[in-house]
Order: structure tokens, then sequence, then C-alpha cells
């Protein structure tokens, strides 16, 4: 069973991130690039399928240069082959148009399940996996905390606030995971040193037939009108406890709809 | 010449570093406290090839460098979890063997050391023998085919958990004068083999033992390499040890550090952070550039090693232990008075770090005695003792 794992370079939640007020587009410059988290736990569900029904897993990226790096941790923690869909005329696309440019570069790889994080940390529309599928005119199951694969039919546990729903489909098949579904490795010696040996196909958009006009900040289906900085944490609400503090404590999480 | 480490050895890092925070300062003091050892941290950290990333390939290990399994200990010390045994286990007696062992050595071994399986543990160390080990007067005879070991040992870290110890002694026919030492691989199940645990005011998991051999009972290959360069197969372990001290010293002192900042940006005495007082602030930048500087010596000595240039690495080994020893017992200091009273409430575990940071000073190799060597080699001063 070939795989493919969609993995979005992302700033990391860790730094200040920023928008550049050129074009309002993230400023990739200013923080450090790491792997989407949820893409770590679709790259590991890709690569528990692969032991479980061999194959291949090939990991594929649409983002500038530096998302080299996170294809290299991709590839250290297993994956045996990238793609990487880079060129200056996909900069400031919007979700819909990303998931376009994802679907014409899976032309060019044979696939039978695609696995990909539910949502980024970055943008968090989480609608690339679904539009993606649309695109390719694919099954999607979506939210899975629980993937087997058996033959052709594949079976998720689709997350919900009550519980799980079991969805099932036949390959090829679109699959976006959240945390719940494994626990992602951390890369081995071993496979760090391999990483840089292993083959990186890097795409322009007219080797994957991508039509420029579908793509690009230019000609987004949205746009990002403005933005502002989260307004700093207001200082909060000292309660004295006169005998009542543990009504007052149990207001507070009611009225915050925490109880 | 590069000052940046190349992209594998700073993947090998992070990963370490990510592996490293799933355990964590306090699991490591949960363990030192019961008086466990890190059993789960270790035998993860086998698995993924984290330990013996210095050995050949053909028997499991990873065919990196003492660089790279010196980064892995600095992480993980830089984490929390300062792991000693990867000095004795993976970087000296993984080197001496894979470098002298014969290939039965190396084939009993190597496989376990390289996937954590095994641990070896070092002696050296005697009652009468610490700075000068040319007074070590562990003696092994021949009886037959066999060897009969006799001597004492103190100061071994980790028996308690070891398949085995390099031992480190002399044979009958070179028993006194200038040490021409003998190794031998003495498995902790040999009979004979006595091991004390040594009462430490260390909060740690690895714990001292003396050894107390009479006669003990060892098969012909017991003995590694070729008795007449028995100093070659020593010194070979030395840089390494040297180098893994080292990264245990700067590893620590980076957590030292690490908590002194984030509490010194925290804690409000004056209506401000009390890092914004420069009575603080001083002393831990200037840890900082001491801590920087040994970092970069260790780097230094580990790529000379890893270069095949083991004179070179000498001299850069004994620096960055030295700089690194003394920059981990300066940056627990400053970390502790930083906390005020909390630098001594074992939540923080940095009291504790008060006597564990000194090792780098004492072992395995003293502060005086690199600055003897320093004096002596690098300077050309007389020798004093
Ligand atoms: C204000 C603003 C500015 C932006 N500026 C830029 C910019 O300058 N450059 C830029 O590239 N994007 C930029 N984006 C992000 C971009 O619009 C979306 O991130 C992108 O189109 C995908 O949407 P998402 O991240 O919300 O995907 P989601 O639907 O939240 O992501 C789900 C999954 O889809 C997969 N996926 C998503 N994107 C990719 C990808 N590129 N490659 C591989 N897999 C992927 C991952 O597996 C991910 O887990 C910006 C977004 C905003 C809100
Ligand atoms: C926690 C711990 C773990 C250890 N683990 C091991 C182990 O696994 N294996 C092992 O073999 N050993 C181990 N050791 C032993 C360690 O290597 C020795 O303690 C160290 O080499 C110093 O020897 P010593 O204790 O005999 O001190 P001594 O040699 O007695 O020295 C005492 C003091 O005199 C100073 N001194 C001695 N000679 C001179 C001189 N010429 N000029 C100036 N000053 C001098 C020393 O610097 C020191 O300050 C360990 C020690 C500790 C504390």
């Amino acid at each position: 069973m070939n795989i493919v794992v969609l993995v979005k370079q992302v700033p990391d939640t860790a730094t200040e991130r920023k928008l550049s007020s050129d074009d309002n587009t993230l400023d990739r410059a200013a923080s450090d690039g790491v792997i989407n988290e949820l893409d770590e736990y679709a790259i590991e569900e890709a690569l528990l399928l692969r032991e479980k029904h061999g194959g291949e897993v090939t990991v594929l990226t649409m983002g500038p240069d530096q998302a080299t790096d996170s294809i290299r941790k991709a590839l250290s923690m297993g994956a045996d082959k990238a793609v990487h869909l880079s060129d200056e005329a996909l900069h400031g696309s919007d979700a819909l148009q990303t998931a376009y440019a994802l679907s014409k570069a899976l032309g060019t790889v044979e696939f039978d399940l695609v696995v990909l994080g539910s949502e980024s940390t970055d943008a968090r529309t989480g609608v690339v996996g679904a539009a993606l599928a649309e695109y390719l005119g694919l099954p999607q199951l979506t939210l899975a905390g629980k993937v087997d694969v058996d033959g052709s039919a594949i079976k998720v546990q689709r997350q919900t606030d009550y519980g799980y729903d079991v969805v099932e489909a036949q390959l090829p098949a679109v699959v976006s995971v959240v945390e719940k579904i494994n626990e992602p490795r951390y890369p081995s010696f071993k496979l760090i040193m391999q990483a840089k040996k292993k083959p990186v196909q890097k795409l322009a958009i007219a080797d994957a037939g991508i039509d420029a006009a579908g793509v690009g900040l230019a000609n987004a289906t949205t746009e990002t009108v403005d933005f502002a900085a989260a307004p700093p944490r207001a200082a909060g609400t000292v309660v004295q406890d006169e005998g009542d503090g543990g009504v007052k404590a149990a207001d507070f999480l009611a009225e915050k709809k925490f109880v | 010449m590069s000052f940046t480490e190349p992209a594998e050895r700073v993947a090998l890092r992070e990963a370490v570093a990510g592996f490293a925070g799933d355990y964590g300062a306090q699991y490591f003091q949960r363990k030192a406290r019961a008086g466990e050892y890190l059993t789960e941290l270790w035998a993860a950290a086998g698995k993924l090839g984290y330990l013996g990333v210095n050995l050949p390939e053909e028997f499991g290990g990873g065919g990196g460098g003492i660089g790279d399994l010196a980064a892995v200990l600095e992480e993980l010390s830089a984490a929390g979890c300062p792991t000693l045994m990867m000095v004795v286990s993976p970087a000296i007696c993984g080197t001496v063997l894979a470098r002298f062992g014969t290939p039965e050595q190396q084939q009993r071994w190597l496989p376990g050391i390289a996937s954590g399986q095994s641990i070896l543990a070092f002696a050296i160390t005697e009652p009468d023998a610490g700075s000068n080990s040319h007074n070590i007067t562990t003696t092994a005879r021949r009886d037959g085919a066999d060897w009969l070991l006799t001597g004492r040992k103190t100061f071994i870290s980790g028996v308690d958990v070891a398949d085995a110890v390099l031992i480190v002694g002399r044979t009958e026919d070179a028993a006194t004068g200038r040490l021409k030492p003998a190794l031998f691989v003495v498995p902790t199940d040999t009979a004979g083999f006595e091991a004390r645990p040594i009462e430490m005011d260390l909060v740690s998991p690895d714990h001292q033992f003396g050894l107390f051999l009479d006669d003990v009972r060892l098969p012909a290959d017991a003995l590694v390499g070729d008795p007449d360069s028995g100093l070659l197969h020593l010194f070979a372990g030395l840089n390494p040890e040297r180098i893994m001290a080292a990264s245990l010293a700067t590893g620590s002192a980076r957590h030292a550090l690490s908590r002194a900042v984030a509490y010194a940006n925290e804690r409000e005495v004056w209506g401000r952070p009390i890092g914004a007082h420069q009575g603080l602030a001083h002393p831990l930048a200037q840890v900082k550039v001491e801590l920087e500087l040994a970092r970069l010596m260790t780097q230094k000595a580990a790529a000379l090693y890893d270069s095949g240039d083991d004179a070179g690495a000498g001299e850069a080994a004994n620096m960055a232990k030295y700089a690194a020893g003394e920059v981990a017992v300066r940056a627990v200091d400053q970390a502790v008075q930083t906390l005020g009273g909390n630098g001594l409430a074992s939540e923080y575990g940095l009291g504790a770090a008060i006597a564990t940071s000194r090792l780098g000073r004492i072992a395995p190799v003293s502060r005086e005695m690199v600055l003897n060597f320093v004096a002596q080699h690098s300077l050309g001063l007389p020798k004093s003792y």
C-alpha cells in the first residue's frame, strides 16, 4: 500500500509568530519552521500502516525552500521519499488553492491513501483535507482517531463530541487524523543519518500541471483584509473569600461554561 | 573551519531533546530519590540508537563519532537527565573494545553496549591510586591458561546495573613501577567478584561501589587486546571519557541556567522581574559566556578526536573538561542564588545539583591534574610531582 502524507511547515508555536504587513501573509522569516504538529501524527500513522501492510510512504509538502528542513525531519522519522512543491507563484495561496495545488502534485505520485493532519496550527482552516478529496474525487474520512485497512477497504473511527462514528470507504481515499490516533516517534540515529540520502523530488507548478491562474495571492478566493495583534491578557479577577469562595468559584466556572 | 555542526548533528540534538523532554528533571529526581535506575529512559534511548551512535555499524552501532555521542549526552543532561553511564559504557568501554578488543570480545559485548541492553562499568580508581594511577596494585597472575585477579577498586559507578566491569590492572610480571596496564572484562556474575555500595551524598541514580577481588578466576580471553600495548588501550578511552564528562557538565550547566533564567523572568519582588537587576543578570550572562566557551572547546576536542588526531584531541579534551567542570559548578551556584529559598527546595532539584555539579571537578580526572597537564604539556613548566 503506497501512502502519501501531507506535511505542512508552520512557524514554531513556541516562538512569536508574525504576519507581514506588506501583503498580509505569514512572515516566514520571523520564526523557525517546524512540522505542523498534527502532521507528525499523520506521518506516524502512515509509518504504522506501512509496517503492517508494506509499500512506501511519500511526503508531500507545498512550501518555500526552508520547508526542506521539515521534509528532512519527516524522512528521518522513516518516510521513504518526498515531493516538494515549491514555486514563487504559490505564495499567498489560500486553503482552496492549496488543496487544488496539492491535488495536482498528487497526480505525479502513485498512491492508495493520502493521510494528513486535520488542522494546521497557523492558518487553522481545517478544510484542506475535504477540499483535496473533492478535487481528487475520492472519499474523505476526517478526524480519524483510529484507522484500519483491510485489503481495499478502509475503516476509521471519526472522533466526535459524543464519542466516535465508524466510517468506511474503499481505497484510494483521503484520511485526516487527530492527536488521539497515536504517539509520534522520535527519529532514530540511523534514520537521521539516512535522511539526506533519500530522494526528494522538487516540483515547480508547471511540473505538476498547475494552472498559474488558479494559485497565488492575486488569485486567492479569500483575502486577508486586515489583522491585529491579540489583545494582551487582562489582569484576572481577584475574589476575596468571605466564606462564599466556593460559590463564587462555581459561579465563575458556570459563567465560562466549564461546568 | 566551520563553527556550525552538520545538519545531522543538529537533527540528532533536536530528536534527543524532544525525547528527553518526555522524561525531564522530575523523572530523574524521582528515580534518584527512590534509589532506582533510569531503566525506561535508558532502554528507550538504546532502541533509538542514541546510546551507541559512536560504535561501528557492524556491531549495531550508529557508525558516528564521539561528537555525536557527546551531543546525545549533552541534550539528555540539558533536559535534566544526566546519564553518567553513557560516559562509561559506550564511550570508554565501547571505544576500547571497538579499537582493541578481540573479535570474540567485540561480538560478545559491543551489540549490547550499542543497544543499551548491556552496560559496562569501568574501574581504574583504587583507594591508593586516584590521581596517581601509577600506584595501581590490582594484579593478574597466570594459573594455567586462566588469570587470577586480585585487588581493590573504589568509586566505581553503576556496578549495580552493569553486566561487566572493564578493570584496569597489571600483569604479575609488571606488578610494580610505572603503570603498564592490562585491561580485563569481568562479568559481574563472576564467582568471587564482590561489590559493596559506598554511601554518597549525591541524589543520583548512579551508585558508586568498592570492588573486592581476591583471586577472581578469569578465562584467558578476559584480557583485552595485547598485554604489551595496554597503555595504548587505556589511553584510547581517555579522550572519549573527557569529552563525555565535559558534555555531561555543559548539559547540566544549561539545565541549571535555563531554570534560573525562567525564574528570573517570572519572579517579581519589587514590581519587576528580578532578572532586571544586574546583580542577578550579569552573573547569569557570565555563566552563559563561560558555558558557550566550554561547549566550543568540547566540540573542538570531539572534532579532533573524530578526525583521528588523538594527540591534538588530548589537550583540547582536558581543557574542555576543565572549563565544563568549572561552569557546571558556577551555573548551579548562580541558579540556586537566583531562586532564593526555592533554590534549596526539592521541587526545583537545584539543591541536589550543588553536590552533583562538583563531580566534573573531581572525576574522571581532577581539576588540579588537568592544570598539571596543561602546565607541563601546553606551557612546558617543570613537573611538580
Ligand atoms: C493571514 C494569513 C496569511 C497567510 N500567508 C501565507 C503565506 O504567505 N504563504 C503560505 O504558504 N500560506 C499562507 N497562509 C496559509 C494558507 O492560506 C493556508 O495555510 C493553506 O492554504 C492551508 O490551509 P490551512 O493551513 O488552514 O490547512 P488545514 O486545512 O488547517 O490543514 C490541514 C492539513 O492539510 C495539510 N496541508 C495544509 N497545507 C499544506 C501544504 N502547504 N503542504 C502540505 N500539506 C498541507 C496538512 O497535512 C495539514 O495538517 C496564510 C494564512 C493566513 C490566515
Ligand atoms: C561520583 C563519582 C564517580 C566515580 N566513578 C568512577 C568510575 O566509574 N570508575 C573509576 O575508576 N573511578 C571513578 N571515580 C573516581 C574518580 O575518578 C577519582 O575520585 C578521581 O580520579 C580523584 O581521585 P581520588 O578521589 O583518589 O583523589 P586523590 O587522588 O586522593 O586527590 C585528592 C585531591 O588532591 C589533589 N591532587 C592530587 N595530586 C595532585 C597534584 N600532583 N597536584 C595538585 N593536586 C593534586 C586532587 O586534585 C584532589 O583535589 C568516581 C568518583 C566519583 C566522586
